[in-house]
């Protein structure tokens, strides 16, 4: 059993480190609950803002009373609520089937295109040989836009699934990589010895404390990369597709169903908000310093 | 300045006696190459720290004492020469040599209290020790109580103020029972006030554990105050210029650094130094 002591028998009376301390004054359940007051206060004027916003587009738009230049906020609405249920005619889906069609595409697509990514980066960060090798291929992709290929990708592999994944996939690695590359670069030396000393493995130090400490710069490069993702897939499906948002959107336009289009709009918003909330709830797991 | 043996307990689960490690280094040389350019770090060095003393090595930037302390550490191959830590010749790191840097380099994903549980689960998952998981959840409880972080174990890293944040990094190293604890200007980046509050923290956490320390600095007071020699470094190629001994009683506390002894002993490393 373990006998270390706690306290030494020649402990001073006077000079022990717990009565010096005025940090025993902190109070760490105050500390919290004052991080979540200035939370709900932030959602809180967050909301006005849109509401104004709101407000603002309501009186344009029974101002001009044009509903094909600009719907109402409310036939906006009604126009969100019946297509929630009711197909659109040119291509029976509903607007949360083709929100699921969108979402399948990217979320494959995204999830290759991170694992290539992280995957690339890390083998970057560990040789130089291959840095040197790979890195002026990423930096001649990187700035390309990748809705430029849409009709190389068409070409190469038809109208199907199979371009949109490829145009995910061909987005997401280079912002994956270079995020990969650039979090592990910010991993101190010293915590790597750090652990070292503390008595862990070389294999027991990449898995707890060199990846742990590269997660919240992954994290952030993926929030970039759904972003340009999510822009992507909607554009590919406005040029080549039978389904999914951008299709609807595109459809909906063509037939001067104006409302439709803003409720397709607001539905990618709505969407894209998600994604990016699920991704800034991963960074908080990963980093809990962004908690405060 | 010996040590009293202190009854602790290995990683093993035996009972030890005596904390403290024997450190000799023995002509080391480190000469570095970037670029083509060769820069000669130390030169010659021969140090020994006997078993449970404290010792300062002390000297500008770039004069090669963290060096040192790393190679120490294990964390750097010297060019020439060695370094044995009680009977072992160093080579790698090992928890047996505690390490300590300015920046307390907590794990921030990890609870103050999972950050000090590290060491020993890193080591069991390698076999090390056997200890289970209640035993080192309260050993880990009766090393932050002596640190006065009793009440902060669930606290994040990033929760904790500046001085905490050094105790916390502190009860983590002492966790591994180390028998030399290395300290690379661990308060370089603290304000005066925390700094001399952590320096009485040490060298309470010392009187009690023990163990040998060797602590880099370029602080002339921090030497004089902590130390029982001071290592003085410098010179081209770096190397040990002269060792002082510090002969104040102890325990030593803030109110000691005005004491003309103390001051004559800084006027006397000044020198050393050819300030």
């Amino acid at each position: 059993m373990t006998t270390w002591p706690t306290v030494a028998p020649e402990a001073p009376t006077s000079s022990g480190p717990a009565t010096l301390d005025p940090d025993a004054q902190f109070d760490l359940a105050q500390h919290r609950a004052g991080i979540r007051r200035a939370r709900l206060r932030r959602i809180g004027l967050g909301g006005a803002g849109l509401v104004v916003v709101l407000a603002l587009w309501e009186l344009i738009a029974v101002l001009l009373n044009d509903p094909v230049a600009l719907p109402t906020v409310s036939a906006t609405a009604s126009a969100f609520g019946h297509y929630l249920t009711n197909p659109y005619p040119s291509q029976s889906k509903t607007l949360p089937g083709d929100l699921a069609i969108s979402l399948q595409r990217i979320l494959i697509g995204f999830a290759i295109g991170t694992v290539i990514g992280v995957a690339v980066g890390a083998a970057m960060s560990a040789s130089q040989v291959i840095r040197q090798l790979i890195d002026p291929v990423i930096e001649v992709i990187r700035p390309l836009p990748p809705l430029a290929f849409i009709p190389l990708f068409i070409v190469w592999f038809g109208i199907g699934e199979l371009p949109k994944e490829v145009l995910l996939v061909f987005g997401t690695v280079p912002i994956m990589t270079v995020a990969t590359v650039a979090a592990l670069k910010e991993v101190p030396d010293d915590l790597r010895l750090c652990a070292r000393t503390l008595g862990a493995s070389r294999g027991y130090t990449l898995v707890h404390v060199q990846i742990p400490a590269a997660l919240p710069g992954i994290v952030t490069g993926m929030r970039f990369a759904m972003a340009g993702a999510w822009t992507s897939i909607v554009a590919a499906e406005m040029l080549a597709a039978t389904s999914g948002v951008g299709y609807l959107i595109s459809q909906a336009g063509n037939y001067l169903n104006t409302s439709l289009v803003f409720a397709g709009i607001i539905t990618i918003a709505i969407t894209g908000l998600i994604l990016d909330a699920c991704l800034r709830g991963l960074l908080l797991v990963v980093d809990p310093s962004r908690r405060s | 300045m010996a040590a009293d043996p202190t009854p602790a307990v290995s990683p093993n689960g035996t009972v030890t006696q005596v904390t403290g490690a024997e450190v000799r280094v023995r002509s080391i040389g480190k000469t570095f190459r970037r670029r083509g350019r060769r820069t000669v770090a130390l030169s010659g060095i021969d140090l020994d720290v006997r078993a449970g003393e404290f010792v300062c090595l002390l000297g500008p930037s770039g004069c090669g004492k963290s060096t040192l302390l790393r190679i120490v550490a294990g964390a750097l191959d010297a060019d020439e020469g060695q370094v044995t830590v009680g009977s072992e010749p160093v080579s790698g790191p090992s928890p047996d040599r505690g390490m300590l840097f300015q920046s307390p380099l907590l794990f921030p994903w990890l609870t103050t209290r999972k950050n000090v549980l590290f060491g020993p689960k890193a080591q069991r998952s390698r076999g090390l020790h056997e200890r289970d998981d209640p035993e080192l959840d309260a050993d880990a409880d009766r090393i932050l109580d002596t640190v006065g972080l009793g009440q902060f174990g669930d606290a994040f890293p990033h929760e904790l103020s500046g001085g905490m944040r050094h105790r916390a990094a502190f009860a983590r190293a002492l966790m591994t029972r180390p028998s030399l604890l290395l300290m690379d200007e661990p308060f370089g980046a603290l304000d005066a006030i925390t700094r001399l509050r952590m320096h009485e923290f040490l060298l309470g956490i010392w009187r009690q554990y023990r163990m040998t320390i060797i602590f880099v600095t370029h602080d002339i007071e921090e030497s004089v105050l902590l130390a029982d020699r001071v290592a003085v470094m410098g010179g081209k190629p770096p190397t040990i210029s002269e060792i002082i001994d510090i002969p104040l009683e102890r325990p030593r506390d803030a109110d000691d650094l005005d004491t003309t002894e103390f001051l004559a002993i800084k006027r006397q490393i000044r020198a050393s130094l050819a300030l």
